[in-house]
């Protein structure tokens, strides 16, 4: 069974076009994210999953059954919103109860339910407060609790988190990792916080402009993306992009930025029809070395711009013929802003995007 | 920081005195209720009542003040019940819905309550011929509908709008109609507002002086202030007992505001969100 399925959505409000062609497949258990900055149309997805929102076309079903003329209520969802949304007027319990009440079950499965719940998210205690008498992680406990003693077919959140400090932030990660591996119901989790994407998601949806850009898993995303804006936006100092130019033939590929060049082996089944045109060269911060590594390797001389230390890492900001770029090296005491360096970039971790799509490098001549 | 003294001084000094200014009138008329005859023609005017009911019971007995009181309580909370029961699912969609020309009938509302009452009271008049409603309550709750419901949407829109979205949604979310989620959820958190409304709207229909004087002229319908002012004979003006039955029309007004006081507790709904 399928956890759900985006079929060709589009939203538009009045002439604004806020997603366009959303086509997306979980399988059931699947813990999406999606992800993107603010504006690039993800609350609204899951609004439109949620029937919040209605979608201008296309279709949204839930396991086997298309939603698309169910209100929120049927639609069998939970949904945890970035406000918590708690009710006011209700203590911890009855705001749990909620929604079983409105839905009529037996008091003995409410208690129980309940009683579930508040053993699993630890809120025993609090069961008898009123909301505004509650902490921040408190409240979204709470809120999750609320979602999970209805024990629905598909979880949603929207930028959960984001109002919590970043150490409860943290912690609340874990815990809704875990929350996931004990309950297995597909989740889909909206944020613009990379970290939160690549730790909790199987599935990462990069969203930008109402569209999407990649879908895959963390991993892929990362050492994959297929577009500049992916692997600019994901890891955090982000890739160093070089912007430049370049020159296909059948017997090689060669990219250009000011004084730096880089010459490919062509493969013969793509390289041709790539033509000539403006691509970007990108590589990762921690790709980048100040020390000579084993790896096949191309080389640039340059000078330290500023270092920033983390503790346990570096980050060298470098200008090397002519390009800005930013190395993670491990630290070390004795390099300071200004001195000369050579940076090393590893070859096999180079990602070519020609015609904003990533273009797989067979070798470098 | 406390404020200095003499702030504080000015502060009380102040609000002792707006306060004493609005409460003058009434207290004037408390007294007058309370005096004899001939104290109330003495000139100079006596300032001290010697505490006499007459007045009182002249009202009540001769003047049949209960029955004015409870045609008004009649026509004032049915209007109230009406008006809020019209104006909550208005206000709520107009605070909810996305709707163009919202701004026009918020602002067409608001016209509504701006009509000078002279104006339509010819045209009220002949329709509430033609349905049969001259001399009944019903033919005058109708029109304090109308005039009373701009104010109440226009105070419940405005607590509706502040109250979270994700709330209403949550609800549908959890199981609620939209309706569910408006009387369960949304409406207990709007409580303030509604009691603010219910008050005002109240208050208007138990004041109202000019279309009760109009469209009922059945002494056995008419309502308090109509008849406290027809109280006055052709050559007589019972200033005793316009005081005493205006007194006595006053304290369920009184009683009502500060019983709705109560329900009108403010940051009812913090918690609800971040905060």
């Amino acid at each position: 069974m399928p956890g759900f399925a985006l079929t060709h959505l589009h939203k538009s409000f009045g002439n604004t076009s806020v997603l366009n062609d959303i086509s997306l497949e979980a399988s059931d258990g699947e813990f999406v994210v999606l992800l993107g900055p603010s504006g690039c149309g993800k609350s609204t997805l899951l609004r439109i999953i949620a029937g919040l929102e209605a979608q201008t076309s296309g279709s949204v079903s839930i396991g086997n059954q298309t939603v698309d003329a169910l209100p929120p209520r049927d639609r069998d969802i939970a949904m945890v919103f970035q406000q918590y949304a708690l009710y006011p007027h209700l203590t911890v319990r009855e705001n749990l109860a909620f929604g079983l009440k409105v839905r009529k079950e037996p008091s003995s499965v409410i208690e129980e339910r309940i009683g579930e719940a508040a053993e699993l998210l630890e809120i025993h205690d609090l069961l008898d407060r009123k909301p505004k008498e509650l902490s921040g992680g408190q409240r979204q406990r709470v809120a999750m609790g609320r979602a999970i003693v209805r024990k629905p077919k598909l979880f949603l959140f929207d930028e959960p988190l984001s109002n919590l400090d970043a150490r409860l932030r943290a912690s609340m990660r874990v815990e809704l990792k875990k929350l996931h591996q004990r309950l297995g119901v597909t989740m889909v989790y909206v944020t613009h916080d990379q970290i939160e994407a690549m730790t909790l998601g199987e599935k990462i949806v990069v969203m930008d402009q109402g569209r999407i850009l990649q879908i895959g898993t963390p991993d892929r995303i990362y050492h994959q993306p297929s577009n500049p804006f992916v692997a600019g936006f994901i890891g955090n100092p982000p890739m160093n992009l070089i912007k430049g130019t370049v020159q296909a033939n059948h017997k090689n590929l060669e990219f250009q930025a000011g004084d730096f060049t880089l010459r490919f082996n062509a493969r013969v089944d793509i390289t041709p029809t790539l033509g000539s045109g403006s691509a970007i060269l990108g590589i990762r911060p921690e790709d980048v070395g100040l020390d000579p590594p084993g790896a096949i390797h191309i080389t640039l001389s340059g000078t330290i711009d500023l270092i920033e230390n983390l503790g346990g890492d570096h980050i060298v900001y470098l200008v090397a013929q002519g390009q800005r770029l930013v190395a993670r090296t491990s630290p070390d005491s004795r390099r300071r802003a200004g001195d000369s360096i050579t940076a090393y970039l590893l070859l096999n971790k180079l990602h070519l995007f020609i015609h904003e799509q990533r273009t797989l490098l067979e070798s470098y001549k | 920081m406390t404020k200095p003294f003499s702030e504080r001084l000015a502060l009380i000094i102040g609000i002792a005195v707006a306060v004493l200014g609005s409460l003058l009138p009434f207290i004037w008329f408390v007294l007058t209720s309370l005096k004899s005859q001939i104290q109330v023609e003495a000139i100079p005017p006596t300032w001290w009542p010697d505490g006499s009911i007459v007045f009182y019971q002249s009202a009540i007995i001769d003047h049949q003040l209960f029955n004015y009181i409870w045609n008004s309580v009649i026509v004032a909370s049915s209007t109230t019940i009406i008006a809020l029961t019209i104006a909550t699912p208005a206000a709520y969609a107009l605070a909810r819905i996305r709707l163009h020309g919202k701004v026009w009938i918020l602002s067409g509302l608001l016209c509504v309550a701006m009509f000078p009452q002279i104006v339509i009271a010819g045209p009220v008049w002949q329709i509430l011929k033609h349905i049969g409603g001259l001399n009944t309550h019903w033919g005058l709750v109708l029109p304090y509908v109308t005039l009373t419901l701009p104010l109440a949407v226009w105070i419940l829109a405005t607590f509706f709008k502040e109250l979270p979205h994700e709330l209403a949604e949550a609800a549908q979310i959890d199981g609620c109609t939209t309706w569910q989620a408006l009387y369960k959820v949304m409406l207990p958190l709007a409580a303030p507002g509604l009691f603010t409304a219910a008050i005002l709207t109240f208050i208007y229909a138990w004041n109202e002086f000019f279309f009760a004087l109009l469209f009922l002229t059945d002494p056995a319908k008419q309502t308090l202030p109509v008849g406290i002012a027809l109280f006055q004979g052709e050559f007589t003006m019972p200033w005793g007992e316009i005081a005493a039955a205006s007194v006595l029309a006053t304290l369920p007004l009184i009683f009502l505001v500060l019983l709705f006081q109560r329900g009108i507790i403010s940051g009812l709904s913090s918690g609800a969100v971040k905060g």
